[in-house]
């Protein structure tokens, strides 16, 4: 297989795909709505088992990646309830620990998830199992379905006084609470459509994987799709998903180094340093991200753009 | 008739009463004022009739409705406004963005009518954009309508923080010193504005330290001290109290405006 660079290429495309589909969910919650969700990766990993135990079952593809989106979307409505009445930094402690939490729980369920040994999941492209080029160009295909859907939701989403409202909770959620809105609501309503989609994430990876097992869930994911958005630009699709691009050339990029260079140390660690360095730099001089923030565009915003003139 | 009704509120924050048996009213169509010392507990009151605080005993009525501890949304949705003492914006926002955000039941900020009646609350934007406009137009501030309100000056941010509760259309609007830090001239034009606004029957409550603007437009005056009332009545009657001499302005003479 690593003799194809074909192959190489289309396996690079779905992981940029997955983690673009991941930092556009981050994206909802903490680029415009200000929650930091630390637990990216247990929604991903429920997505992922729940898709793998639903298409074990014989249940069709598209019923398998909404099933897992939905128990991922539950878990992360779950999850916000005691922690969003508390102050912002208490959402982050109890979401990486919860993602942490599921990972044991799943680790642990010998019988049902397969427990440290993993669990296959059975290829639901079963015509193009047979040539890897085939299969590797229909997981791209779906992949990059997927991501597109869940980026057009979001960007529609995000245009309309929802959006608004949105972008004042991350400023000041009690100014926003004196103009009448409830932010528990909203943030509930983001963290259940942010974990719904790092879901449908779940359910792509394990279907291109066809094999998952906890060690592929360590909240080192997380951590990716955190830097992935940092770089590209919070509040803005368009950098979230140029950062996952960033963050998977670097990740990809020093594996390669490996058969070129000769260090003391392994390169391929040399990303964390090489991302170290980058987060310091950026956040030094360019602290809105590579992109920056994308304006808030409603009919009110048009108006007044195209409408001043002859004011 | 009262529209606002304190009755016997206090607080505690620890070992410190902060307020302690307050008791007024705010008559319907009214520009009534609350003065006094710093430390009295004006603030406090407001944060408690708005749901910022919960308060340990009394009640707040509105319109005869019982709003004690309401969470602020639902003090804002009973017909209130509240603009704070230091503007409380959104200030990676634009200045049109604020001032929309304030307005009253938008069909576009709930989630699945954002995505789904789209042809609504595009509808509704284009209505609140002009209307936006007009209250932009009276702070005389329609050229910043684009830039994020964090680039305003100290003075606007005052007036955008009122703009934000005018666009609320309230029955009753609060105000917390909205004279502080605002040059004389356009101080006198925010209590123009709020008297236009009384005449097209708001109710306003106002915190404020400019004797000199209140005494002019209100109607009527409390002065608090020590988390209580300590007197009230029209303007030209608590100025003649030596009371109000000993406990708020600090000479013993006739206050002259």
């Amino acid at each position: 297989m690593a003799a194809d660079p074909l192959i190489y290429v289309l396996d690079m495309l779905v992981f940029i795909g997955i983690f673009s589909l991941l930092a556009i969910s981050l994206n909802l919650e903490y680029g415009f709505t200000g929650l930091g969700n630390f637990g990216k990766v247990a929604f991903f990993m429920a997505g992922a088992y729940t898709y793998a135990l639903m298409i074990e079952t014989g249940a069709p593809i598209l019923v398998s990646l909404l099933g897992g989106a939905t128990v991922a979307g539950l878990l992360g409505g779950l999850v916000s309830l005691p922690a969003l009445r508390l102050r912002e930094d208490y959402l982050a402690i109890v979401t990486l620990s919860f993602g942490e939490i599921l990972r044991l729980f799943v680790k642990a369920q010998e019988g049902f998830t397969g427990g440290v040994h993993g669990i296959q999941v059975p290829a639901a492209f079963t015509a193009f199992v047979a040539s890897p080029r085939l299969f590797g160009l229909a997981n791209v295909v779906l992949v990059y379905l997927v991501a597109g859907v869940a980026f057009l939701f979001v960007q529609a989403l995000i245009n309309t006084p929802y959006g608004r409202v949105l972008r004042a909770i991350r400023e000041d959620d009690v100014a926003v609470q004196v103009l009448g809105k409830n932010p528990v609501l909203y943030k509930v309503q983001v963290l259940v459509a942010g974990s719904f989609l790092a879901g449908l994430a779940g359910g792509a990876f394990a279907q291109y994987m066809r094999f998952i097992d906890p060690y592929m869930f360590l909240p080192l994911v997380t951590f990716y799709v955190w830097i992935a958005l940092i770089l590209g630009g919070p509040a803005n699709n368009w950098g979230a998903v140029l950062g996952a691009l960033v963050v998977e050339i670097f990740n990809r990029g020093t594996r390669i180094a490996k058969d070129y260079l000769v260090l003391p140390v392994d390169p391929n660690n040399l990303q964390f340093i090489m991302f170290g360095v980058l987060i310091i730099l950026l956040l030094l001089y360019r602290p809105q991200g590579i992109l920056g923030e994308s304006r808030l565009r409603t009919p009110a915003f048009r108006r007044w753009e195209h409408g001043a003139a002859d004011r | 008739m009262a529209l606002l009704t304190v009755e016997g509120i206090t607080k505690r924050f620890g070992g410190l009463q902060v307020l302690n048996g307050v008791d007024l009213t705010v008559a319907e169509g009214s520009l009534t004022g609350l003065v006094g010392p710093n430390g009295s507990g004006k603030t406090t009151l407001f944060n408690v009739i708005f749901g910022l605080y919960r308060p340990d005993g009394g009640f707040v009525r509105f319109r005869d409705r019982d709003i004690t501890g309401f969470p602020p949304y639902k003090v804002y949705q009973a017909g209130l406004a509240f603009a704070f003492q230091l503007p409380r914006l959104f200030y990676r926002l634009t200045v049109l963005d604020n001032v929309i955000l304030a307005a009253r039941r938008q069909r576009g900020e709930s989630f699945w009518a954002a995505l789904f009646a789209r042809r609504a609350w595009r509808r509704e934007e284009r209505d609140l954009a002009e209307k936006a406009y007009g209250i932009l137009e009276l702070l005389e501030m329609p050229h910043m309508a684009l830039k994020p309100a964090g680039e305003l000056s100290g003075g606007q941010r005052k007036l955008l923080e009122i703009g934000r509760a005018l666009m609320a259309e309230p029955e009753l609007l609060l105000l917390d010193e909205p004279a502080a830090g605002v040059s004389p001239a356009l101080a006198l034009k925010v209590y123009e504005l709020l008297a236009r606004l009384r005449e097209k029957g708001i109710t306003i409550f106002i915190i404020e330290h400019r004797l000199d603007l209140l005494l002019n437009f209100a109607d009527r005056i409390y002065l608090m001290d020590k988390g209580a009332i300590a007197l009230s009545g029209p303007p030209a009657a608590v100025t003649e109290d030596p009371v109000f001499y000993s406990v708020y302005v600090g000479e013993h003479r006739k206050w002259v405006s």
